[in-house]
């Protein structure tokens, strides 16, 4: 998985604008604060090339899901800091929903054969 | 849009190489890293741009202009971001744009408007020769003018103007009023009409006394609030009431004068406008070229009608025409010239200054620079973004500078000689305005364009490959850096060193051997009324004994402060020697003297003896005509008689029936103004007071100072007669104040710029060397740890300043030799590549550029080895 970028973003398509909200349920985050809690979060399994992350981030930005605005990082850079908007949580509440029953259903399908 | 994804990119490419960057990696495999972990960015970056255009579709109505918007505002983020490094930037060009702005309005005043005339290019001045003994310009008489304008083709008209300069009001108020006596053609050569009434009809210009007037614009607006019907009223003039027939246009000045604007102008003969008291120099002559004629067909006409006049009428030298605006004054034109230069190159210092900043601030911005630019940003679009900052704090800098020009300016007013007295109305108008705008847009681009070029053309790869510490990826910046520090010292010393040589000639100047004691002299010039005169024949005498008579007076003379005598307008003709052989002096300064005047003002008699007051002149009804016996300063005697015999011979004024000849009976010594070019007054003749002249010029000696002892002198005067009036006071000090004027305004102004050049430069040098340490600073910590000696590292970094500092004060020293030059005629007693002063000035350069590479030198020293070795 981990030299096959596209492939990896093409899975995750909807699952990557979950996690993003799920993170920045916790706190705001920049960017690259985000792929560091990803990377952390899943113990390196899912490589998300930051691109992606980015496209993700716009997505949801321009959804109203999530609000950007500029501040100063832990080392002192210009960072743009993204957090949660209550459009957000719900559709983080509601995704998450989705997605377990998915997870469920699939694994059902996996375990029975 | 796009600038704030590529602003986050950076942000997030720089957090990603520090972190990889943590865990051990190289920084040229922690930026293969990043980018690898980006994934495709072009993908991402077409993308993120067509989102922004799916976003903004219907707010593109034009793409262009948003975008500088865009630019405009992240220059002003940037700005904003950085304040101390913005307040530097734009107090250092405001500064340079303010100086700039304020010399640029005195251009305009005095060189690039001179001749504000309708028929401003067309006019013309007869001009006389200079010979070997004499080299002084001088004026045509109006004999020759007449029989010129009788014949030619080649001009339309000839006027005539002279200025008088009363310092003392009719209603007893003292402030410099300027009067001038012109023929009656004078504005209709000029191409000028009255703004009120008429202006004066030939037959007023042969009344024994003018009794018609115009004034001027600002005099009808101040003193009659601009009514209409000031026509008709009177003005007073020498004591004797004149109608007001009209207004002259806004702004009518003589051509060519220094002096403040006429409010008061008199009708008079080509002859003479007045009857020559106090007009020093005489009428001044404007002829009217005819549309298509050329000045050099005028003066091949103007040399053929004075081929067929006798001598007397012709006068010596050579007869030229010249056009007006090729006259201006050379001496004031050279210092203004000067000043403009020295404030050029200020900006040009403080350019290279920032320049330098932003450089500096530039390659710290590179990393950002360069993933922008590996992000898809355009190097167009960077370059663009680093010329919009400069250019916005070129604008800053050039707002703040119209304040620091507003200042200036009235510096410059307050310190103008005299002989600039027509400064105070300089003002910053319109096209000054202009000038500071595109001063400042210039300066923007100029300074700007070298990082922007630096940040758009730069390989984006090339970039970050290379940027690992210590490579060579600065080196051309830092080349770029070093020559415009060399050329700030360069240029700053060339300036100190004019500022030098001026210091010089101003010291010399206050310690030059004036040959009389100003200390304790008051001067007045009195006018007596014609009819006061006819009353009280011996009113002169009576002033005298009445000053006399004062308590504190120890002496009191007729004749004017030394140096300021009457010049003759057709010169003298002088026996060279016995056998007969004469020459001509065009002009020089003769002053009327009763023969205690020498005592009085404290002159040294050398040779011969003082003229005797019973020798009568046979030609005693000349108005103005010089003493039997006479006697001449010792410049004089040395230029015509190099090997002496100047006693007993004799000269005369040649007229067209020459007058009676006058003996020379005397020699004294020199005396000087501190004007440096004083020239005509070096040679002086001395003749006894006529007592036939409307003004008589007194000067006094007293124990009291002037404060106390001229309201005194002038009310004792004033007090005799009511025809009586005291026209102009000055005390010695006051006289010696205003000859020093010149020297000292061109002095103070060019050593402040020069001061102020040399602050940039050496902040600039300081600015270099203290960067250097900074890139340097692990380099610098490594040989810390390895022992080094402090006094190595010192060595080091102030070698890479002296390095510097010695190529500027090379070069500097060459340009200052070649270009001092154009100072001579400003300099006394000191030549343009005096020794004395380029050495100290050298010397002063290397001290201050020593102390700016110093300060760097000490904080190497304080680097600690092993934060060095962590540092980013």
């Amino acid at each position: 998985m981990r030299d096959m970028p596209r492939d990896t973003s093409d899975l995750l398509h909807g699952t990557l604008d979950l996690l993003v909200l799920k993170a920045l349920s916790t706190t705001p985050m920049h960017g690259f604060g985000l792929s560091k809690w990803i990377e952390q979060r899943t113990r390196d399994e899912l490589e998300i090339v930051d691109s992606a992350l980015y496209k993700a981030l716009h997505r949801l930005e321009d959804d109203g899901a999530i609000v950007a605005e500029w501040g100063v990082s832990e080392n002192n850079r210009r960072a743009r800091y993204y957090s949660i908007t209550t459009r957000g949580r719900q559709r983080l509440r509601a995704e998450t929903a989705t997605w377990k029953r998915y997870v469920i259903a699939v694994s059902g399908v996996l375990e029975t054969t | 849009m796009l600038r704030e994804l590529d602003e986050e990119l950076a942000s997030h490419f720089a957090m990603r190489v520090d972190q990889l960057r943590a865990l051990g990696m190289s920084e040229v495999d922690a930026m293969a890293e990043a980018r690898r972990r980006f994934g495709d960015a072009d993908e991402y970056h077409a993308w993120a741009e067509r989102r922004v255009t799916r976003r903004a579709r219907r707010l593109r109505f034009s793409d262009w202009v948003a975008e500088w918007g865009q630019d405009a505002r992240f220059a002003l983020r940037q700005v904003k971001g950085a304040r101390g490094f913005t307040a530097i930037v734009v107090l250092t060009l405001a500064l340079g744009i303010g100086a700039n702005t304020a010399i640029f309005s005195v251009v305009h005043r005095l060189l690039l408007a001179p001749m504000p005339y309708a028929n401003g290019g067309r006019i013309v001045m007869p001009v006389g020769g200079a010979d070997a003994v004499f080299p002084f310009r001088d004026r045509p008489s109006a004999e020759l003018m007449r029989a010129w304008l009788a014949r030619t083709h080649t001009i339309e008209g000839i006027a005539g103007a002279a200025e008088l300069m009363f310092t003392v009001q009719p209603d007893g108020s003292v402030d410099t009023i300027t009067t001038a006596i012109i023929t009656s053609n004078f504005l209709s050569i000029l191409g000028e009409r009255p703004e009120l009434g008429r202006t004066f009809r030939p037959e007023e210009e042969r009344t024994s006394a003018p009794t018609v007037a115009m004034i001027s614009h600002a005099m009808w607006q101040r003193a009659y609030g601009g009514r209409r019907d000031v026509l008709g009223r009177t003005v007073e003039h020498e004591g004797r009431p004149v109608t007001i027939v009209g207004v002259t246009p806004p702004g009518l000045a003589v051509p060519l004068s220094t002096n403040a604007t006429p409010d008061i102008w008199l009708p008079g003969p080509l002859e003479q406008a007045g009857d020559g008291n106090g007009a020093i120099g005489g009428p001044d002559l404007y002829a009217l070229l005819r549309p298509g004629a050329s000045v050099e067909a005028a003066t091949a006409e103007l040399r053929t009608v004075a081929a067929g006049l006798p001598d007397s009428v012709r006068g010596s030298g050579d007869l030229r025409v010249v056009r007006a605006q090729d006259l201006l004054d050379g001496r004031e034109r050279r210092a203004v010239q000067v000043l403009f230069f020295a404030v050029g190159a200020l900006l040009l210092i403080a350019c290279a200054n920032v320049a330098n900043l932003l450089l500096a601030r530039a390659w710290t911005r590179q990393r950002e620079f360069a993933v922008r630019g590996a992000l898809g940003a355009s190097r167009w679009r960077l370059a663009r973004q680093v010329l919009s900052e400069s250019v916005l704090l070129g604008l800053s800098g050039g707002v703040l500078g119209i304040g620091v020009a507003w200042l200036a300016l009235r510096l410059i007013v307050a310190l103008r000689p005299p002989a600039l007295d027509h400064l105070a109305d300089v003002h910053i108008n319109p096209a000054v305005l202009l000038w500071t705008l595109g001063v400042s847009l210039v300066t923007g681009v100029l300074f700007g364009c070298a990082p922007a070029l630096l940040a758009g053309a730069r390989a984006v790869g090339d970039v970050l490959r290379r940027e690992t510490r210590g490579s060579s990826a600065g080196a051309t910046s830092r080349r770029v850096r070093s020559a415009l520090t060399v050329m700030q010292i360069a240029m700053s010393l060339v300036l100190l060193v004019g500022s030098g040589l001026l210091v010089r000639s101003f010291a010399a100047l206050q310690d030059m051997r004036l040959g009389y004691e100003p200390r304790g002299l008051v001067y007045a010039d009195v006018i007596t009324g014609r009819q006061t005169r006819e009353r009280k024949p011996d009113i002169t005498w009576e002033i005298l004994d009445r000053i006399r008579s004062l308590p504190g007076v120890t002496g009191a003379a007729i004749g004017t402060m030394p140096g300021k005598g009457f010049i003759g307008m057709g010169g003298l003709e002088v026996e060279t020697d016995r056998a007969g052989h004469t020459t001509r002096v065009p002009m020089l300064g003769t002053i009327f003297i009763t023969p205690d005047y020498f005592r009085v003002a404290k002159i040294a008699v050398l040779e011969g003896r003082l003229p005797d007051s019973t020798v009568v002149s046979p030609d005693a009804k000349a108005h103005i005509v010089i003493s039997p016996e006479v006697m001449v300063n010792r410049e004089f005697a040395r230029r015509v008689w190099p090997h002496g015999g100047a006693i007993g011979a004799r000269l005369r004024e040649p007229r067209s029936t020459p007058g009676p000849w006058s003996t020379i009976v005397g020699i004294v010594d020199d005396t000087r103004t501190p004007e440096v070019h004083g020239e005509v007054a070096a040679i002086q003749v001395y003749s006894l007071y006529p007592a036939r002249l409307g003004n008589v010029p007194f000067i006094v000696r007293t124990r009291t100072s002037a404060d106390v002892s001229a309201p005194m002198v002038k009310h004792a005067i004033a007090s005799l007669d009511p025809g009586i009036y005291v026209r102009a006071m000055t005390s010695g000090d006051t006289y010696l104040r205003n000859g020093l004027a010149p020297t000292r305004f061109a002095m103070a102004l060019l050593t402040a710029f020069a001061l102020l050049a040399l602050a940039l430069a050496a902040v600039g040098l300081y600015g270099v060397i203290a960067y250097g340490v900074t890139q340097r600073t692990r380099e610098i910590g490594v040989r810390i740890a390895l022992g080094a000696e402090p006094h190595s590292i010192v060595a080091r970094v102030m070698g890479s300043g002296a390095r510097l500092a010695l190529a500027g004060v090379v070069i500097g020293t060459a340009l200052a030799l070649a270009s001092a030059r154009v100072l001579r005629s400003m300099l006394y007693d000191v030549s343009p590549d005096d020794p004395l002063t380029i050495v100290a000035i050298v010397a002063i350069v290397v001290i201050i550029t020593l102390v700016a590479s110093y300060v760097p030198a000490r904080r190497a020293l304080r680097i600690e080895p092993t934060e060095a070795l962590r540092a980013d």
